[in-house]
């Protein structure tokens, strides 16, 4: 695409210091979002994708914290680390302040949608109050201009009779209903960007449909952007235009929806696709992944996938591949990191392949410490793709 | 159920509460040993024919259940009997020591909250860290001293070592000046509170660290809930969180604990009261239990429970206003 993406993200590293170690939630992911797009962020739970997002608004709460990476919004700085002369590294003087993040970007410029739509509205407060509240802060409407605002937001989002359920407590409303005020929140504060958290996990399959309706209707209409962070492929099918798919922390396949679904170029997104079902498939057809995800806190050495991934040879345990582009569509680059393929060059096919299953134990103590003696072996030596 | 009903459903349901309360009572003060009539006549020389005739004249000759009946009939109308040690119904002796005490209880209330919901709200927001430390340190040393010791401290340092406070009596605010021998009212409020300071803080510190640390806990918890992260995510400045965002629901516990710990405020007005030479109804119910005045001791204990049925009752009735989520005992 010609135009400059309305948000980038380049090597975006967020780490969690715990007792037990330093959890590498988001180890150095890269993406962009372009004007009026839904950017799907896709992924097991554990994989990082609320982390990656919460680390947009830089509200990544101790012990978390953003130790890498740049994040560029419509050519502001939002986050970015440089090296200092003295080799150390320092935080960027464009960044923007935390006061300039809470005046000029939260909220105003990119507005989040959370995945419990019963936890995410303050119960002690009426729900048009909290509207009220969110608009006037961003919009800097008069309380009257902003509670009619909010009235027509809420009417906006297909709940009846607003005047009188402004006035109502989050308590009096279903779920469902619920979502549609956070959506309503969302766009009444007239963002650019809006990172939707999950939003329709939480709720059953005929009201996720509506929703996901009401959005994609919305979306057009205030050509809003969209971050969708989801573990549901459907999802993914259904609303967005181009795909992260994340796997412990890291992207591994990126690419438009179509392409990620019928081109696919990473193990790991064929096995996310051929765990859910889907209208061109039969039921029998459904694979669920073996094995689970590892802990961030001490991934597998070389490729993070290779003990589940059905591909898996000998080299992938000691090369780490990053994402790079294997082909291009729409304009937009198809980034894999999956050594198989011929960009990457480390001799895949001469490698020996891993005995199938083998390595996909389920997690348990000893395989816990095997991971432990392979993760160690592996930064040692060759820990190839991403300098450390 | 709407609110208004709520509130006389749960008036209602006191009475059995009180009812049992008053035969406790009754049953205590009737199974105590000794006799009231010989006590009052103690070391006279007296027939048995008088003693009959005091006890027709109190009704004390009747049987147990009939003497109760009588008393809950009084009760009812607001006689709380009368004592024959003082020849005074216990009604007005208790009216004219309900005053310091409750100025005492007021104060001591007033004072924690002032000093524990701020408290506890900083060591919240700076959990962990230098200033929440030294706020737990207060708040345990707060829980675990004893009241009455608290104030012979405050009266060694204040009054005694420094001289800057009274220890001893109040000035009622209510009362004229003239009466306490001051020339106005400014002089005569400054004294009040010159004499209050030093009961309030003994019996306010014990309130004081419990509610900070409720406060505390319940601010931590509110601060992690997601639509405290909301509002973060929507620009809402960190000060507007604490005021707002996250404080209001944290206050529910708050009102409990204050309605719960009525009694306990109470029963710590009586030593500090003895403490601090006030003549308030802590030392009259010690008084009545030394000069083994039955009745007397029956009707603070009556009083006494029934305050604190009816705190637990206006704490309950509050939060139903307070909280939103609160249904009121039936169907939606
Ligand atoms: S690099 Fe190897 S282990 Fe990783 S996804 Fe590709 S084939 Fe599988």
């Amino acid at each position: 695409m010609s135009s400059d993406p309305l948000l980038r993200v380049e090597n975006l590293k967020t780490q969690f210091f715990t007792e037990t170690g330093t959890v590498r939630a988001v180890d150095g992911i890269s993406f962009e979002v372009y004007e009026g797009e839904i950017v799907g962020l896709v992924g097991e739970s554990g994989a990082g994708k609320s982390v990656a997002s919460m680390s947009l608004l830089r509200l990544v709460e101790s012990p978390g914290e953003i130790v890498g990476g740049t994040i560029e919004y419509k050519g502001t700085t939002i986050f970015d680390l440089e090296e200092g002369p003295d080799g150390d590294l320092r935080k960027h003087p464009d960044m923007l302040s935390e006061a300039a993040m809470r005046e000029r970007i939260r909220g105003r410029e990119i507005a989040v949608i959370f995945q419990d739509p019963m936890e995410s509205l303050n119960p002690v407060f009426t729900v048009g109050g909290q509207l009220r509240e969110f608009i006037e802060l961003n919009r800097d409407l008069s309380s009257s201009t902003a509670k009619a605002e909010a009235i027509r937001m809420l009417r906006e989002v297909g709940i009846p009779d607003p005047e009188q359920r402004y006035e109502e407590y989050p308590h009096q409303f279903s779920g469902g209903m619920r979502q549609r005020v956070l959506i309503a929140m969302a766009l009444a504060c007239e963002p650019n960007l809006i990172i939707a958290d999950e939003p329709t996990t939480a709720l059953d399959v005929t009201v996720e449909g509506q929703i996901l309706d009401l959005v994609d209707d919305l979306q057009e209409r205030y050509d809003t952007s969209f971050i969708w962070v989801t573990h549901d492929m459907g999802v993914v099918a259904e609303i967005c235009d181009r795909v992260n798919v994340m796997y412990l922390g890291e992207i591994v396949e990126q690419a438009p929806v179509d392409e990620l679904f019928y081109e696919t170029n990473h193990p790991y997104t064929k096995a996310l696709l051929n765990s859910m079902p889907r209208p061109d498939r039969t039921v029998e057809e459904l694979t669920p992944i073996e094995g689970v995800m590892p802990e961030a806190i001490n991934p597998p050495s070389g490729c993070r996938f290779h003990p589940r991934c059905p591909d898996a040879r000998e080299v992938c345990t000691r090369v780490h591949p990053e994402a790079r582009e294997v082909d291009r569509a729409d304009g937009h680059p198809h980034r894999a990191a999956c050594v198989k393929h011929d960009v990457f060059d480390v001799g895949y096919d001469e490698s020996v392949p891993l005995e199938d299953g083998a390595d996909a134990k389920p997690s348990g103590g000893e395989t816990e410490a095997e991971r432990g003696s392979a993760a160690g072996g592996g930064h040692a030596s060759t820990d190839g793709g991403e300098s450390r | 159920m709407g609110l208004f009903r709520y509130t006389i459903f749960r008036l209602l349901q006191a009475i059995p509460v009180l009812i049992g309360i008053s035969i406790i009572t009754f049953a205590l003060a009737n199974l105590a040993p000794g006799d009231p009539v010989r006590l009052m006549l103690q070391g006279q020389e007296v027939d048995e024919e008088l003693i009959r005739t005091i006890e027709a004249r109190y009704g004390l000759d009747q049987p147990v259940h009939v003497r109760y009946w009588n008393y809950m009939t009084g009760l009812v109308q607001g006689d709380l009997g009368y004592s024959i040690h003082r020849r005074r119904p216990v009604a007005d002796l208790m009216l004219e020591r309900a005053g310091p005490t409750l100025l005492l209880v007021l104060s001591a209330y007033v004072f924690a909250l002032a000093t524990a919901i701020p408290l506890g709200v900083l060591a919240a927001k700076r959990r962990n860290k230098p200033a929440d430390h030294v706020s737990r340190i207060v708040a345990l040393v707060g829980v675990s001293t004893p009241s009455f010791w608290i104030g012979i401290m405050l009266i060694i340092v204040f009054a005694v070592q420094l001289g800057v406070l009274p220890s001893a009596g109040l000035v009622y605010p209510w009362q004229p000046p003239e009466a306490a021998g001051h020339s106005g009212y400014i002089e005569h409020w400054i004294e009040s509170i010159r004499h209050l300071i030093l009961p309030m803080i003994a019996l306010g510190t014990l309130q004081m660290a419990t509610l900070m640390r409720v406060e505390r806990t319940q601010m931590i918890e509110s601060l992690q809930q997601e639509y405290v992260t909301l509002a973060r995510a929507y620009g809402v400045p960190e000060r507007t969180i604490l005021r707002k965002h996250a404080f209001r629901s944290a206050q529910l516990p708050i009102i409990t604990i204050v309605g719960l710990n009525l009694s306990t405020a109470l029963g710590g007005a009586v030593l500090i009261e003895t403490v601090f030479a006030i003549n308030g109804m802590g030392r009259l119910f010690i008084e009545a239990i030394q000069q083994l005045d039955y009745q007397l001791v029956m009707g603070i204990t009556m009083v006494l429970g029934a305050i604190f049925v009816i705190g637990v009752v206006i704490t309950d009735i509050s939060y139903a206003y307070i909280d939103p989520r609160v249904t009121y005992g039936d169907r939606e």
